[in-house]
């Protein structure tokens, strides 16, 4: 096909048609005939001589690896300025040298001299080289100059509308379906319409004891007591499982369960990820925000804007119409999502991969969309281009972020002061002559500043820079600060060429994504553009944010989403199962004004939730996955969760909201690459107050497939490993618990059979059968007789052996896994 | 000693039938998991690979191309005469003398004198590329081929493809007596099922986390796991066909298994003298790349895939940015460990199914950094592969007269990874994972197989 482009010239402006023949199939974009207005340095011989000789082969042989428009730019390397070949590809070194033909390697790679042979295909002839040779001696001529513009996006926009998950959220009518006594409620009969339709026979409900084990464990990550399970049991109202479903939504637990879901999403930690891995002991103001935040059942709606621009949004004012500090600090502290975003290297100068983390990590969580794949190249499976990122990044980049320190520059700054007055300017102050001193003594080490002063004048600045950090870090103030974000210098970013920073092409205003409506920043903002992305993401006909969110809710009650890829919902990812239903979930949601809990009560109230985990061999020759939900999935607890159950069981859990993790002083983090930063703190809390670190995880977590620290975590795998064994086997955590239990049973009964009984109640919510405390009552016999050959003095082994029955309790599936 | 074993094996066997008892066939169960990748079973690459294992050794910090295997001349003449670079740096001369090794005549340094006499064994690259010049990144780019973001590494890709032979041992172990930089990324599965992860043995009283016995005997830990199958099989019966119960229930079965074997792995009171005499290890030592190169062996033995050893941490490395001479204790722990593992694995039959790698994160610059010490190089380094499918006392690609940038057939570390998957019989383009919607791979978007080093 042939279209006609308009191509924006240099010197005076003018704009020309150029004609451009587009092979749809290879990409390969040929130039025909371009006119150039003459720049004021090279002669109008020489430009003729790169018009007619040199520009025409590197369109036809080189452009479509080595232009904006290349759909893979390879090496690196772009042709299509006189910028691209001065910068030169992945070696960093000029393509061409000016007047030095043998210098030049793109002319050792047209001539077959080295490693590199250029351009792949035919060979050029030797005229041409020559032609290439005569302009490099001739200087090079080249009038490319303006930054290079990509190609229109390569997607029809109209048409790209039509896949399902960018269609807006509809409000289907429950479907009526036959044997309506079956449905509980409205989703009920959405699931059992599908069921019918496949011919799929659900299973029974799961009894009451079963129940409460599995919305204890859903909604808030740990078992029930056996106090509750009693309550429950012996509780005959209609009424029974809604009230423990309120009752568990109400705890404290709630919230520690569902904001470590959210904390997996933002891949939550606790250093920032830099070559040294420094600790930043305020990120866990923002983990607590979460946590809160789940149990105020603030809207989501709300949830994501303070997440995204807390610090722009208006605050509350008193009686008195003064600004509510709390509340200020509130939305500051709720911004550490974007101060979290994952840091790189020793020096900050690689940002711009910080901000791709930011991009990508709000595409998938907010929108379920991939948008960092646009940071190189235009998506290829779904409709982002490349303009589309780079005016998500001007938004980022507009935005200034709480530096934690690195090996170069120790110390923190830019952390927002949770206080106003005087104390504030304190730590501001701090803040910037710290750092500033950081940036000053690398400046002269790297012989950048100083040049003028001897080597004797040189070490006494040294000197004297040094002697003051420690001055000033005997009075570091101690001000609360928040590891959050503040308004930076708001511009629009360039596009980057194939991602890198140093290929800076065509100015791209800030705005949202075009298929989401492509919004731009209205010319009156004067901000970075925060606060009108908070909007354009939560806006109520973004089709994407509630249908994403509402899966999430739904996975975590029945073990997988409507839409499986819970972080995609682009064309690569999995269709929905139940389109209907998930935008039925959605209206509600909207409905509720954005209710997190109304939704969770939505859908543990149906019968689809409160379905036996049972088999059906029928049910499975047809869907072996239960992908219709023709029973409960029975599902393995998750790292936290074995762990927190552990020492619930064993009444070792301290229930209090974690705290600062006992990192050493801030004044003494020297940590380098060579000497990175490395700690593992122990503590009885719950799993989500655990030290999490991005250089290496925690070991449980790491052992029992805990979240990834350093990337999105949208589903948690319940690997089966033999770490894992060893771990419950041998690991001084499980005997602890094993015997803290045992301790437990043995103070509270007195027989064997009383205590063992107490022991099944607390680790499985259920009495033993018979031959359980038969057979139990037969092992701490054997066992008893078997420690007699141990070490252990006569007065411990009926402890012990207590305790390694404890233990087995502790290890086994019924333990670890919920139906 | 002698009926001990015996002993074990039966209590072994006694304990397996306790786990496994009525349960589905291990067969059925390996297969049930082969579909999610979640499983260490053996499986089949795409087609016959040389090689069936990797020992791969990784040298922190950088190890000097210019004064161990790529002999420069021109280097010594520049440093010589007082030449200067275009920022004005002196070049400095290789520490080391250069003379011809064995058959193939190639040139080496006096650096690693016994590897330097092994070269007729191997595949030399001289023309080897990284991504960064910066440790953290170079590291992880050697590992896992991105140089950003964490990805899996190179030993759990191979895990993944080929599963493993042993079930009673992980499929790829790290010996390492310090964390390199990246801390355990470098060998993290990321995004691949966690059982592909390396797993870190060290020497000392626990060389795998939580492997010793906590209970007081072994006849209590017998009765416990014993009673453990008993309550797990009760628990199952009524929930047939949940391939997660079946599947944990192996686990304890080769935790028990690895527990076993895994201090067996580690007892080398049957080598003889003359064997730890090639690796230069004393009698009882625990220390240094001798005793990490002969565990790798006896991994190697025992059906381990992928065994990386690395010699330090991310200090006191070979990052000699001071003096270049803080080479040399370095290269003498290396040396004569490394050479005498190729020697052990020829004597045994295993080195043409067994391929060793050596390679490090950079090369360093030709000029000097410091008066006597030289800073990070990516554009030109030295690596050397060994063993199963490669050539042998062959010195492949170069770099320019000074070392400075590669300048005849370039191995960049996709290359390598790229060649490493082609020996053990995967195209790498073909070896990926579904992650967040896209089709992952070693090689990212790049990577050639360098034809000239196989045999």
């Amino acid at each position: 096909m042939t279209q006609i482009v308009t191509e924006r010239l240099p010197g005076p402006g003018v704009i020309l048609p150029t004609v451009r023949i587009v092979f749809a199939t290879t990409g390969v974009f040929v130039c025909l005939a371009a006119a150039w207005a003459a720049d004021s340095k090279p002669t109008p011989e020489a430009l003729e001589f790169f018009e007619k000789k040199i520009r025409p082969v590197l369109v036809e042989r080189c452009y479509t690896c080595h232009s904006a428009a290349s759909r893979a730019l390879m090496g690196a390397l772009l042709l299509d300025t006189a910028d691209g070949w001065k910068r030169g590809g992945k070696s960093g070194r000029p393509s061409v040298v000016p007047n030095e033909p043998e210098r030049s390697v793109m002319l050792a790679a047209m001539r077959h001299e080295g490693p590199l042979k250029m351009p792949p295909g035919p060979p050029l002839s030797p005229e041409i080289i020559a032609d290439f040779e005569k302009w490099i001696s001739m200087g090079a001529p080249d009038p490319r100059t303006e930054p290079a513009k990509l190609p229109p996006p390569p997607y029809n926009f109209e048409e790209a509308k039509k896949f399902w998950s960018f269609q807006p959220v509809k409000d289907p009518a429950p479907p009526k379906v036959a044997a309506a006594e079956w449905s509980r409620t409205a989703i009920d009969r959405f699931v059992k319409a599908k069921l019918d339709e496949k011919k799929l026979t659900p299973l029974g409900v799961a009894s009451k004891r079963v129940l409460l084990r599995r919305l204890s464990y859903d909604l808030t990550g740990l078992p029930p007591s056996p106090e509750e399970m009693s309550a429950f049991l012996g509780d005959s109202t209609p009424q029974a499982y809604e009230k423990q479903v309120d009752r568990l939504l109400a705890s404290q637990a709630y919230g520690e369960r569902w904001g470590r879901h959210w904390l997996d999403l933002v891949r939550y930690a606790d250093t920032s990820g830099c070559n040294a891995d420094f600790p930043v002991p305020d990120a866990i103001r923002y983990r607590n925000w979460v946590i809160h935040a789940f149990n105020q059942d603030k809207p989501y709606n709300q949830f994501l804007r303070e997440q995204i621009a807390g610090d722009l949004l208006p605050i509350k004012k008193d009686a008195d119409g003064k600004e509510i500090l709390e509340d200020r600090n509130d939305k500051v502290v709720a911004t550490g999502y974007l101060a979290i975003a994952r840091r790189f290297g020793s020096r900050n100068n690689e940002f711009h991969l910080t901000i791709e983390d930011l991009i990508d990590n709000a595409g998938k969580v907010t929108l379920g969309l991939s948008v960092s794949c646009a940071r190189c190249h235009d998506h290829k499976f779904d409709p982002i281009p490349t303009r589309d990122y780079y005016g998500l990044y001007g938004i980022f980049q507009s935005t200034k972020y709480a530096f934690p320190g690195t090996e170069i520059y120790p110390h923190a700054k830019d952390f927002v002061p949770l206080t106003t007055g005087r104390d504030a300017e304190r730590l501001k102050n701090y803040q910037k002559e710290t750092s500033g001193l950081d940036d000053r003594i690398e400046d002269f080490t790297a012989g950048k500043l100083g040049k003028e002063l001897s080597k004797e004048e040189k070490d006494k600045e040294m000197a004297r820079m040094k002697e003051r950090v420690v001055v000033l870090e005997r009075k570091a103030p101690e001000v609360p600060r928040a590891y959050a974000v503040s308004e930076g210098t708001p511009t629009d970013a360039k596009v980057q060429i194939g991602g890198d920073p140093r290929k800076g092409a065509e100015v791209t205003p800030r705005g949202f994504l075009t298929i989401l409506g492509g919004q731009k920043l209205p010319s009156e903002e004067k901000g970075s553009g925060r606060l009108e992305l908070a909007e354009w993401i939560t806006d109520p006909s973004n089709p994407l944010t509630a249908r994403v969110m509402v899966n999430r809710i739904w996975q975590h009650h029945f073990g997988k989403g409507l839409v499986a890829t819970p972080n995609d919902f682009g064309s690569r990812g999995e269709r929905p199962v139940n389109p209907e239903l998930l935008d039925y979930l959605a209206s509600r949601f909207r409905e509720s004004g954005y209710s997190i809990k109304a939704m969770h009560k939505l859908m543990v109230m149906t019968r689809a939730y409160q379905m036996a985990s049972g088999q059906n061999e029928r049910n499975a020759s047809i869907d072996a996955k239960n992908e219709y939900l023709w029973r409960f999935d029975r599902r393995r607890l998750d790292a936290e969760e074995i762990r927190d159950a552990m020492l619930a069981v064993s009444a070792n859990l301290d229930r209090a909201m974690g705290g600062k993790h006992p990192f050493p002083p801030e004044t003494t983090f020297k940590y380098t690459q060579h000497v990175q930063f490395f700690a593992t703190y122990e503590t009885k809390q719950r799993g989500v107050y655990l030290m999490q670190q991005r250089q290496r995880k925690h070991p449980w977590l790491e052992a029992f497939d805990g979240a990834d620290p350093n990337a999105s975590t949208p589903i948690r795998t319940a690997g089966q490993t033999s770490i894992q064994a060893l771990a419950m086997m041998n690991s001084a955590f499980v005997e602890e618990q094993s015997d803290a239990l045992a301790v437990r049973v043995g103070l509270a009964y007195t027989t064997e059979a009383d205590r063992i009984a107490y022991a099944f109640r607390l680790a499985y919510g259920r009495a033993p059968a018979p031959d359980e405390i038969r057979e139990s009552v037969k092992y701490l016999a054997d066992a008893r007789a078997a420690l007699k050959e141990s070490a252990l003095p006569a007065d411990r082994q009926p402890r012990a052996a207590l305790a390694s029955l404890m233990h087995v309790l502790l290890s086994s599936d019924e333990f670890v896994f919920v139906d | 000693m002698a009926n001990t074993q015996s002993c074990d094996c039966s209590r072994r066997q006694a304990v397996r039938s306790l786990f496994t008892g009525s349960l589905l066939f291990p067969a059925v169960l390996q297969q049930m998991l082969a579909d999610t990748g979640d499983s260490l079973a053996p499986r089949v690459p795409h087609f016959p690979g040389k090689a069936k294992r990797v020992i791969f050794m990784y040298m922190p910090g950088g190890v000097s191309h210019v004064d161990s295997f790529d002999y420069k001349p021109k280097l010594i003449e520049a440093a010589e005469t007082g030449k200067k670079t275009a920022t004005g740096r002196l070049y400095v001369r290789p520490r080391w003398e250069f003379k011809p090794r064995g058959q193939c005549g190639i040139m080496a340094s006096d650096l690693f004198p016994h590897v330097a006499n092994s070269l007729d064994d191997i595949a030399l690259i001289r023309s080897m590329r990284g991504d960064h010049n910066d440790h953290f990144q170079a590291t992880l780019g050697i590992h896992t081929g991105s140089v950003t973001v964490a990805r899996p590494s190179i030993g759990s890709w191979v895990s993944y493809g080929l599963g493993t032979e042993n079930q009673n041992l992980p499929s790829f172990v790290v010996l390492a007596p310090k964390l390199p930089y990246t801390g355990s990324q470098a060998w993290s599965s990321d995004f691949l099922p966690g059982c592909h992860s390396g797993t870190l043995v060290q020497a000392g009283e626990e060389p795998v986390p939580n492997l010793t016995r906590r209970a007081p005997t072994q006849k209590l830990e017998e009765l416990e796991l014993g009673l453990l199958g008993r309550f797990n099989r009760k628990h199952q019966q009524s929930r047939a066909a949940d391939p997660a119960l079946a599947a944990r229930i192996k686990t304890f079965e080769t935790a028990y298994g690895m527990q076993m074997q895994m201090p067996e792995v580690l007892d080398l009171s049957k080598e003889t003298d003359a064997t730890l005499k090639l690796y230069g290890l004393e009698r009882g030592s625990t220390k240094g790349f001798a005793w990490q190169c002969l565990i790798a062996r006896r991994l190697a033995e025992r059906g381990v895939r992928f065994i990386e050893l690395i010699d330090v941490g991310a200090s006191n490395n070979w990052d000699a940015h001071g003096d270049i001479k803080t080479h040399e204790p370095l290269a003498r722990n290396v040396d004569q460990a490394a050479a005498g593992l190729i020697k052990d694995l020829k004597s045994r039959g295993m080195f043409d199914d067994t391929l060793v790698v050596w390679t490090t994160e950079f090369g360093r610059t030709p000029h000097a950094d410091s008066p006597e010490g030289r800073g990070h190089h990516n554009n030109a380094f030295s690596s050397w592969m060994a063993g199963a499918g490669v050539k042998r006392g062959i010195a492949w690609g170069q770099s320019d007269d000074l070392g400075a940038r590669t300048a005849e057939n370039e191995v960049h570390v996709h290359d390598f990874h790229a060649t490493i998957l082609h020996l053990m019989g995967f195209d790498h383009t073909r070896l990926t994972f579904r992650y967040a919607g896209r089709d992952f791979r070693l090689t990212d978007v790049a990577g050639k197989v360098v034809q000239g080093v196989l045999a």
